[in-house]
């Protein structure tokens, strides 16, 4: 496919088309860790790489900055083709114009912040920086990140996180158009983290880079993220908004991988337009589908948010109303999760008040048909019970 | 699917795209071509010399086989050589592994002092070590047991010789080890230096005591470097031959490297063919050891190295403080300095006695010997200076093709590898004269010059060099070069700014090894030098087959001062580096 689009506004800044990446196990069985991905990164977009550990993001992220080759498919950033197994190209990682911020920061321990900081202003070729400008540079970068004092120091002479600044500074100071990010923040403490993901999001709102951060952690990625690529075993299983990928996602294995979800498991009973009934061991389920076709006698999942659900001791006016027994209330501050019995499953469900029910008694369970989702247990269903096997039909939480 | 189709359609062309995209770049192409030329100065000789292993007088023939196999004493010769290879080497492991330990890790520590005092055997050419122990530990005339004898008539005790021989499989054994120990202590220390401390402590914290720690923690994560040591070791006693010629030889033990020297260089007319047959067993003996090396290597390849330079709390020996280092110290003593005092007082005595002369000691001898000697001072001079341009050559070549081989796994990077270290496992010897063979007459006309002895003692010594510049690679890590790529830096950038100052002491010390190789070599200098291109190692030569022993420690102890200041220089420099957190964090975490 030609690439006759100039660079513009438009213009993607990067662009994966069905790219595979194979590596061979030492037991000789070949993996793909990356299994036809494509996908895109507007301009000024923050995009996170969002899986559990080993399902392929850093090998994503390592295929576009040029330091792992592909087998198969092909990468373009700002337009430019830096990768196609067609057409034979391969464009090595320092002509690509990004930035990379390593999970262990890989700050060169012998120059100091400031040489770090420096380093890519001076290694860009084709381009002369005049020293004093070097020096402003490299000072407004290490400001920027609020480690202007530690100039002189070197990387060994410093703490996790301001080494986490050191690396940030150095992948700004060039403002190039795409920034990539390979966990960077599993490696600091907890408020420092906080602190550093509130200033990373500013940061990126107010220089206008394009990001593309990899983590496991999904508060991680739903604070950050304008989009978020949910990857399984190598493949994208869902790429959405923060808001589409908890409140509409597209499978098993993503609503269960982002958030507390409940399931129930049944069989349809009928379908009408977008709204299907199904008959699970705990009675009639009305819900919603998302995008997919499911027709009678199909096996699927209704999957509710615990927060969706509310609890009456009264029974409710409702379509989807069971009679469940408590086990446990648990009061956690801001809202209080009760766990309830019901049928064959527990149902976990949250509410602000604390004083609803005690433990043991009776209660009315009800959630609204359109916070239900149905979601074919095929395909996915397989790769989320494998990856959960105590998953079964109960709640599942993924944090 | 649909695109199933396309995507097999892809493959062929996809595959044939990697092709092109294969081309070298620059800094790759330049690499490759340094290690064509490192590769042709061992390949070329070693199959000139080779062909004629079945390739005799234009025909193909198996007459140096049979002749090999049909020397009368075969079975004790390779015994004999097994023996003595595997028991110095394991006498060393044992030493230096020790030493290291407690040299990094405790408090036995006495600053530089213990850092280089295992080194010292480096000080002294094996040649050298080997006349010394011999005037320590004669069993008549030996200095050392000279000195037993007087002690033990204090108690009524009359011995008449010994109590000591060192013409025998014990003296022989010690010797061997003492010059093995430095190559297991480097390599030691080194992955001791760069381990995780936290890996230490949290087996301490697991409730594991001292020795614990060491045996189930500490070792198996440094297994790379010991693996690397052992190798050396190993390596070192296959090849080496003045230590038994000198040693071994009069105690009727006799071992395959000595054998293959007397036949190329004592026999008349030199029996190539036998001499080559012979280095086959060699070949077969360091290749199970690399083999078994890499077995260790891929093991152990997870050992993590400390991030910011970290340096792990010293073991505190408490009481067994000072015996620890009494230790440390007895064995420089033993090791070294009697040695060199031996040497010392000969060379200012002027002739070997167990009587010494005290109060007529005087340098005379020693000035006569080699500094108004003209042909020891030009020897002298074109040592240094070959030490030196080889040794950097060697090391930067060295450290090149390391990179290479450690960025492309591809099977032309591997087979760089195994031919960069082609010649530890063959006879050095036979890579000598193959050089003499092809380089000293037509169209070449080399011999006599300087150039020649150049390429022979690189191509000898590009085995050390590799390992050298492998551990130094390895230590930089993967992360911190990419960090380099990604910001923009082009390769020869990222060589000269990333890897190069942190392969630096790596580099450096490599660089000593070499230059010390060098300076001392006696195989390629007993070949490749003549009175046209003298150097040291022939001159010792010389002077050992003429006999004169205050001659030999006289020279001995001028090589000993200049290869001792050229040690401290560089262990000062890689220490000071070290602290200042070159070792690199590398890997995942
Ligand atoms: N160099 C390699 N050789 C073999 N397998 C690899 C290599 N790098 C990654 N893998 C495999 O590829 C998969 C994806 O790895 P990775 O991208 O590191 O995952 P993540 O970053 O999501 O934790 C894993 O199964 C891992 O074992
Ligand atoms: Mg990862």
């Amino acid at each position: 496919m030609p690439l006759d689009e100039t660079t513009s506004s438009a213009t993607p800044v990067v662009e994966v088309k069905n790219l595979i990446k194979r590596f061979r196990r030492e037991s000789g069985a070949v993996v793909n860790a990356i299994d036809d991905v494509t996908f895109e990164v507007a301009q000024g977009d923050f995009v996170v790489l969002l899986g559990p550990s080993g399902c392929g993001k850093t090998t994503l992220l390592r295929t576009i900055a040029g330091l792992e080759t592909p087998d198969e498919g092909s990468i373009a950033i700002a337009g430019r083709t830096q990768f196609s197994s067609r057409e034979g190209i391969e464009v090595p990682p320092e002509r690509r114009d990004i930035s990379m911020i390593f999970q262990s920061y890989a700050l060169w321990p012998h120059m100091t912040a400031f040489k770090n900081v420096a380093y890519p202003l001076l290694s860009r070729r084709g381009r002369k920086v005049p020293k004093d400008e070097v020096a402003r540079r490299v000072r407004e970068a290490l400001e920027l990140v609020g480690v202007g004092e530690l100039e002189r120091q070197y990387p060994g002479q410093m703490s996790g996180g301001q080494q986490q600044r050191i690396a940030l500074a150095r992948a700004l100071v060039n403002n190039d158009d795409l920034v990539l990010f390979d966990e960077p923040l599993s490696n600091v403490d907890a408020k420092v983290r906080e602190q550093l993901r509130f200033e990373l999001v500013s940061m990126q709102r107010k220089l206008g880079f394009s990001a593309l951060f990899v983590t496991h952690d999904q508060t991680e990625a739903m604070e950050l993220a304008h989009r978020i690529a949910v990857l399984d075993s190598g493949r994208i299983a869902q790429f959405g908004s923060p808001q589409e990928i908890y409140h509409r996602p597209a499978t098993r294995y993503v609503a269960k991988f982002i958030g507390a979800i409940n399931e129930s498991l049944g069989t349809v009973s009928a379908v009408d337009g977008d709204t299907v009934v199904v008959d699970t061991g705990h009675g009639r389920v009305v819900g919603a589908l998302v995008g997919q076709r499911v027709a009678v006698g199909d096996r699927v999942a209704a999957m509710w948010r615990p927060e969706r659900g509310l609890l009456s001791r009264e029974e409710p006016q409702a379509v989807n109303r069971w009679l469940g027994r408590v086990k446990a209330p648990m009061f956690v501050g801001s809202h209080t999760e009760y766990l309830l019995a019901v049928g064959d499953v527990d149902v976990r469900l949250w509410s602000p008040r604390s004083d609803l029910v005690d433990a043991g008694a009776a209660a009315w369970v009800s959630v609204a048909p359109e916070d239900v989702r149905v979601l074919p247990l095929d395909g996915d269903g397989r790769r989320a019970d494998a990856e959960r096997p105590s998953a079964a039909p109960a709640m599942v939480t993924a944090s | 699917m649909s695109g199933t189709g396309a995507l097999l359609s892809d493959r062929p062309a996809g595959r044939h795209a990697r092709l092109s995209r294969r081309l070298p770049g620059p800094f790759d192409a330049v690499t490759l071509l340094i290690a064509a030329v490192f590769i042709a100065i061992v390949v070329v000789p070693l199959g000139r010399v080779l062909t004629r292993l079945f390739w005799v007088d234009g025909g193909l023939t198996l007459e140096p086989i049979r002749k090999t196999l049909a020397i009368p004493d075969l079975g004790s010769l390779l015994l004999d050589t097994l023996i003595l290879v595997l028991a110095s080497s394991a006498l060393a492991f044992v030493i230096g592994v020790g030493l290291a330990w407690l040299n990094e890790r405790t408090n036995a520590r006495m600053g530089l002092l213990t850092d280089a005092l295992p080194l010292l055997p480096f000080l002294l050419p094996p040649v050298a070590g080997a006349v010394g122990w011999t005037m320590l530990l004669s069993p008549r005339a030996g200095l050392l047991n000279s000195w037993i004898r007087d002690g033990l008539a204090v108690f009524g005790i009359e011995l008449r010789e010994g109590p000591f021989d060192i013409n025998s499989w014990y003296g022989l054994i010690l010797v061997m080890a003492f010059y093995a120990v430095p190559f297991v202590f480097m390599n030691a220390s080194a992955g001791l230096r760069n381990l995780d401390p936290a890996l230490e402590e949290a087996s301490r914290l697991s409730g594991a005591g001292t020795f614990r720690t060491l045996r189930t923690v500490t070792l198996p994560a440094v297994a790379p470097s010991l693996g690397a040591g052992l190798l050396l070791a190993v390596w070192f006693g296959v090849g080496m031959f003045s230590i038994p010629a000198i040693i071994g030889t009069p105690a009727g033990i006799d071992v395959i490297s000595v054998r293959i020297v007397e036949l190329l260089t004592f026999t008349f007319p030199a029996e190539t063919d036998v001499a080559i047959g012979l280095s086959f067993f060699v070949v077969v003996f360091v290749g199970l050891a690399y083999w078994l090396q890499l077995r260790i290597l891929r093991r152990g390849r997870h050992a993590t190295v400390a991030g910011k330079g970290a340096r792990a709390k010293t073991i505190d020996l408490g009481a067994w403080k000072w015996p620890a280092r009494l230790l440390v110290l007895g064995y420089v003593v033993f090791s070294t300095i009697l040695p060199i005092v031996a040497l010392v007082l000969v060379s200012l005595n002027g002739f070997w006695t167990p009587d010494i002369a005290w109060s007529n000691l005087s340098f005379t001898a020693l000035q006569r010997a080699v500094f108004d000697d003209a042909t020891t001072l030009q020897a002298l001079v074109n040592s240094l200076g070959l030490g030196l341009v080889g040794g950097l050559i060697g090391i930067l070549g060295a450290a090149m093709i390391a990179l290479y081989v450690a960025r492309r796994r591809t099977l032309l990077a591997k087979g760089i590898d195994a031919a960069i270290k082609l010649p530890a496992a063959i006879s050095n010897m036979v890579i000598a004269v193959g050089i003499l063979l092809l380089l000293a007459g037509a169209p070449f006309f080399l011999s006599g010059t300087l150039l020649i002895l150049l390429i022979g003692y690189l191509a000898l010594y590009l085995p050390q060099a590799s390992i050298a510049a492998d551990a130094a690679v390895s230590g930089v890590g993967k992360e911190l070069p990419e960090a380099s790529a990604v910001s923009g830096a082009r390769p020869f950038r990222t060589f000269s700014r990333i890897y190069l100052p942190l392969m630096m002491p790596g580099l450096v010390a490599g660089w000593a090894l070499l230059f010390i190789r060098m300076v001392g070599d006696l195989t390629a200098s007993a070949i490749l030098a003549g009175t046209a291109n003298p150097v040291v190692g022939f001159r010792i030569l010389e002077v050992f087959t003429s006999g004169s022993f205050a001659l030999l420690a006289s020279l001995s102890t001028v090589l000993v001062l200049i290869t001792g200041t050229v040690l401290v220089v560089v262990l000062a420099y890689t220490r000071r580096k070290s602290k200042l957190g070159v070792a690199a964090r590398v890997g995942g975490v």
